[in-house]
């Protein structure tokens, strides 16, 4: 039905594009994965641009979601106004044993993250089933491939693939990604892996005997030199759990507290702590103050970005939402 | 410039323009569902424009380039054969002297949704833990109403682009 010459086209094209498909799947290092390279590079870096442009457009559309939302944030703000004030009553006596602890563990003043700040630049389209974000910062910010990314709120993925001046993150929502996390409080462990949908994890313990309650935080157990992830970054909260302690899978249902719908600034941790600082990042201090920019001089390539600095003290309000 | 030479640098720049407004802004306006799909829209357009063969190349390369771009994480190349067969369908399907409305949004409607339910079955082939199957009918429709509300904008802004520099090879 085609005249030839549209049938010869069309066949060279769909045997490129299968050759392609062929030399993505077998994977690996090659002259192939660097021309991908460098043509991420240029591409992200008019991807940068064409970010700043839109910004006016992508900042008022984060300004009108906002707006949606501001009648049912006012009561969930009246509620929790409500809790915190019994809270603050009782908060003196627990601050006094909680820093006795604190002192004793010797966390307080070793458990530091370093982390670059960046801006979300690009998203994956949600149809290609790959949970998967650009941020302006890449090697020559010290950005380097399997560092941790989280939040103010928690963790968010890790770096995947890193150009000059962008980097690609796979967040944890992406099916394909699996965590190591630990349940605070109870030590648990566990494996944590994203469902394709933006609001739920789940999450299975090792030890099926266990127990697991609802609302319970997680934090990350951390991988050997802190990559994938470095320890004590809160993720989230057990929203359900289904099956009984015995059984022999125990899946529990986990909201993240990184909204990953709304990311626009995240941090990459470019220095895990020096010991893993447990949980003692998770417990919301009331009115503490924010996020404490403190522009470090360091002597690696991240030189030339401005470094967060997050004392393990602070940073309650900093990195895990209150719950 | 021969007509050749136009005609590339007009499937090449709103291919590229689409790819990169996908990326960068409509996929941070954070709609509901899926990301509204200009690529396909712009292919649907070229082909209706132009045929069969160029809307096969103009397919061909914006699944390249969707696939060459951060932050793609999948199968590099499976794109470009479902683009190529959407703008060598659309030009070959659609009878160069019946374009009405509801052909065109039609055809608009058909691809977006149809992208997204080949591209999880060919990825569930390739590379399978991805594809999260109830999603799939809420991506498929929004999608294609997300198409649908573009289409008015950019098939006939291609279109008119298309007659006025390349008027020798534009269709109708």
């Amino acid at each position: 039905m085609f005249p030839r010459r549209l049938r010869v086209v069309v066949a060279v094209l769909l045997g490129v594009a299968l050759t392609f498909v062929i030399l993505d799947l077998r994977g690996g290092q090659g002259p192939f994965a660097s021309v991908q390279n460098v043509a991420a590079s240029i591409l992200g870096g008019i991807e940068r641009g064409a970010a700043t442009v839109f910004s006016p457009i992508t900042g008022f559309a984060d300004f009108w979601t906002n707006t949606r939302d501001q009648k049912a944030r006012l009561d969930e703000l009246e509620k929790s106004n409500a809790e915190l004030q019994s809270e603050v009553k009782r908060a003196a006596d627990d601050r006094a044993r909680a820093s006795a602890l604190d002192g004793m563990l010797k966390v307080a003043g070793l458990g530091r993250y370093r982390v670059v700040p960046a801006e979300v630049i690009a998203i994956g389209p949600a149809q290609d089933f790959t949970w998967t974000v650009t941020i302006d910062a890449g090697s020559d910010d010290g950005i380097e491939v399997d560092m941790t990314v989280l939040n103010y709120q928690g963790l968010v993925g890790r770096v995947s693939n890193v150009e000059k001046r962008t980097s690609t993150v796979v967040l944890i929502v992406d099916p394909s990604v699996s965590v190591g996390a630990r349940v605070a409080g109870s030590q648990e462990i566990g494996i944590l892996s994203g469902t394709g949908k933006q609001s739920e994890l789940q999450y299975q313990l090792l030890d099926p005997l266990a127990s697991l309650d609802k609302g319970a935080a997680l934090v990350t157990f951390g991988s050997k030199d802190g990559r994938p992830y470095v320890p004590g970054v809160p993720i989230g909260e057990v929203l359900s759990v289904a099956g009984t302690a015995g059984q022999l899978s125990r899946v529990a249902t986990v909201r993240p507290f990184a909204d990953i719908s709304t990311l626009s600034i995240v941090g990459v941790v470019v220095r895990p702590p020096r010991t893993d600082p447990r949980d003692s990042v998770l417990p919301a201090v009331p009115d503490a103050p924010t996020v404490t920019a403190a522009p470090t001089p360091t002597p690696t390539p991240a030189e030339s970005a401005p470094q967060l600095s997050v004392p393990s003290e602070v940073p309650a309000t900093d990195i895990s939402p209150s719950p | 410039m021969n007509i050749k030479a136009r005609q590339a640098l007009i499937i090449a720049s709103s291919i590229f323009i689409a790819v990169i407004v996908e990326l960068t802004l409509l996929s941070r306006l954070g709609l509901p569902g899926a990301t509204p799909d200009l690529v396909v829209v712009t292919i649907v357009a070229l082909a209706l424009a132009y045929g069969p063969l160029p809307g096969a190349i103009a397919g061909f390369s914006a699944g390249i380039l969707m696939g060459l771009a951060p932050p793609f994480d999948g199968v590099l190349g499976l794109q470009a054969i479902i683009f190529t067969i959407v703008g060598l369908v659309t030009g070959a399907v659609v009878d160069p002297r019946d374009r009405s409305v509801p052909v065109i949004m039609g055809m608009v409607g058909l691809s977006t949704g149809g992208v997204v339910i080949f591209n999880a079955l060919f990825l569930a082939v390739l590379s399978g833990d991805r594809v999260v199957w109830e999603n799939i009918p809420g991506l498929a429709l929004t999608s294609a109403l997300y198409g649908l509300i573009l289409a008015p904008l950019v098939v006939p802004g291609i279109g008119r682009i298309v007659r006025s520099l390349t008027p020798e090879v534009a269709i109708a």
